[in-house]
């Protein structure tokens, strides 16, 4: 048969299961990548070999397709993978521990139309994957610090403003400014700078939370907004962020760097009626620590 | 063109494929509850035979195209062949995810979250279409083959390329039924659009259909 040579040289995986979900075929692309050869499989339980299907996503859309007849589509990008196959892929810098698959399942009738068995059709598309994540970071991502760009910032300060408006929670802003900072680049060079941009990036981010977002702002100025925190909490992180900044040295080539930063804070408040009031008020206040000597934390009520 | 509509499908005509879609669409909701643990209520389907001249007017009015509806589209083939549209309204897309609510949700992005949800907005719409039109098909004795189910922005530009797969000389039926989960307060509906190319069939199977009550 023609037809049926398809079935094994197909570069994507191709299972083909009775009703009871026990294994009826297996194609030369799912024994190369799960290791478990036809022979082994045909004629056994898939759960007995991937327990780990054996959960109600997967029984459900196996179960949906006996019963109406319909394909199931399972996406990547809900499941990542069906079946757990090792992947080999590693470039733009991401590796994966399995490869990432797109799967369809569908009905296979008999002479009398009855639906006897399913198939699965597995195709790997984890470099397609890998593009994307590429091209989201790219989106979201400084190119620079590798923090998050101001283009995501805005509108996430915009939702967090809303949404902690309306459950009248509170929520904190702090504007971040390196002191100085042209002296730095014009004494030590642009690289000099570029590395001092990255390295705070990365201070500032050990100092804070997973669920706080910080992003540069622009040239030497950074935001990071605290969800679900007061503005005493606020000063209290800034201040950190302070003492660790201004105790640091850092060495770029044979040079030591020394350098602060000055803050401002604002929290949510009555008067506070838009992301960009907020954005104002925190703005002020870093002003407020500019021209009131650097190296300080202010706070505007 | 009213008296020709007419004569392409019988109102007696309808009558009886309102009834199938009646009993089609009570066995898909049985189904679904048994099956894959999803509750939903359908209405009592309508069913209207509509010039394809006026079907961008109908589909306008009947989803709000004001840009917040999520609609989910899938083709069907076979003898009996269209397109079923599934409507949500906007804002919904949380609580449809929760009614898949096995899903592997650790660490999940605000990013990843809008991909999330257009999955599950295409899991949900590929299962409700697939259990309706499934069933359907089953009462007329036949069977259908699917493309992939896509989500279709709510906005009017988007419903005209399913217009174009109809020739305008042609008439369309559209079956209608409201639907909404029952653990969720969410509301729905589902349209089955079919061409002039299945009415012919149509009137075969509703005819068989009706022999074998006689």
């Amino acid at each position: 048969m023609i037809v049926s040579q398809i079935f094994d040289m197909l570069d994507a995986g191709i299972v083909v299961l009775d009703r009871d979900l026990n294994v009826f075929k297996w194609n030369r692309w799912m024994s190369t990548h799960s290791k478990i050869s036809a022979e082994e499989i045909v004629g056994k339980p898939l759960f007995d070999f991937y327990p780990e299907l054996n959960k109600s996503w997967f029984l459900r859309n196996c179960k949906s397709v006996f019963t109406f007849g319909n394909f199931a589509f399972i996406s990547q990008k809900l499941h990542k993978y069906c079946f757990p196959f090792k992947s080999y892929y590693n470039s733009l810098g991401y590796r994966f521990d399995f490869m990432q698959q797109s799967c369809t399942l569908g009905p296979l009738r008999n002479d009398s139309n009855e639906i006897q068995y399913i198939y699965i059709t597995i195709q790997d598309v984890t470099e397609i994957v890998a593009y994307e994540q590429k091209l989201i970071e790219m989106n979201i991502k400084d190119g620079l610090t590798g923090v998050f760009n101001r283009r995501f910032f805005e509108p996430r300060l915009e939702e967090e403003f809303q949404r902690h408006r309306r459950y009248n929670r509170s929520l904190s802003l702090i504007m971040l400014d390196i002191d100085h900072f042209k002296h730095i680049n014009d004494t030590y060079g642009h690289q000099a700078g570029d590395y001092i941009l990255k390295s705070i990036s990365l201070l500032v981010e050990k100092k804070i939370r997973n669920v706080d977002i910080f992003a540069r702002y622009g040239g030497e100025e950074f935001c990071c907004l605290l969800p679900e925190t007061s503005l005493d909490s606020a000063k209290v992180v800034a201040e950190n962020i302070r003492k660790q900044i201004s105790d640091e040295t850092f060495h770029f080539k044979d040079k030591e760097i020394r350098l602060t930063l000055s803050q401002g804070v604002a929290s949510l408040a009555k008067d506070i009626e838009s992301a960009e009031a907020l954005l104002k008020k925190a703005d002020d206040a870093l002003y407020a620590a500019k021209n009131t000597g650097r190296n300080k934390v202010v706070a505007l009520q | 063109m009213a008296n020709e509509t007419v004569e392409i499908f019988s109102d007696e005509e309808k009558d009886i494929l309102q009834e199938i879609m009646n009993i089609a669409f009570g066995n898909a909701t049985a189904d679904l509850a048994d099956v894959v643990d999803i509750y939903v209520k359908l209405s009592v389907p309508s069913v209207q035979v509509i010039e394809i001249g006026a079907l961008p007017e109908y589909l306008r009015t009947t989803i709000k195209t004001d840009g917040t509806s999520n609609i989910i589209e899938q083709k069907f083939w076979g003898n009996f062949k269209g397109s079923g549209l599934l409507v949500f309204p906007g804002g919904t897309e949380r609580d449809l995810m929760a009614i898949l609510e096995d899903q592997d949700r650790e660490d999940i992005s605000n990013i990843q979250m809008a991909a999330l949800e257009k999955g599950g907005l295409l899991e949900i719409g590929n299962i409700l279409i697939g259990a309706c039109v499934g069933k359907v098909s089953e009462l007329l004795d036949t069977f259908v083959t699917y493309s992939p189910p896509q989500v279709l922005q709510g906005d009017t530009n988007n419903c005209n390329f399913l217009i174009e797969q109809f020739d305008p000389s042609q008439t369309a039926i559209v079956m209608k039924t409201l639907f909404n989960f029952k653990e969720k307060d969410i509301n729905g509906f589902l349209l089955i659009l079919t061409n002039h190319e299945s009415i012919g069939w149509l009137r075969k199977a509703l005819k068989n259909f009706m022999d074998s009550y006689e």
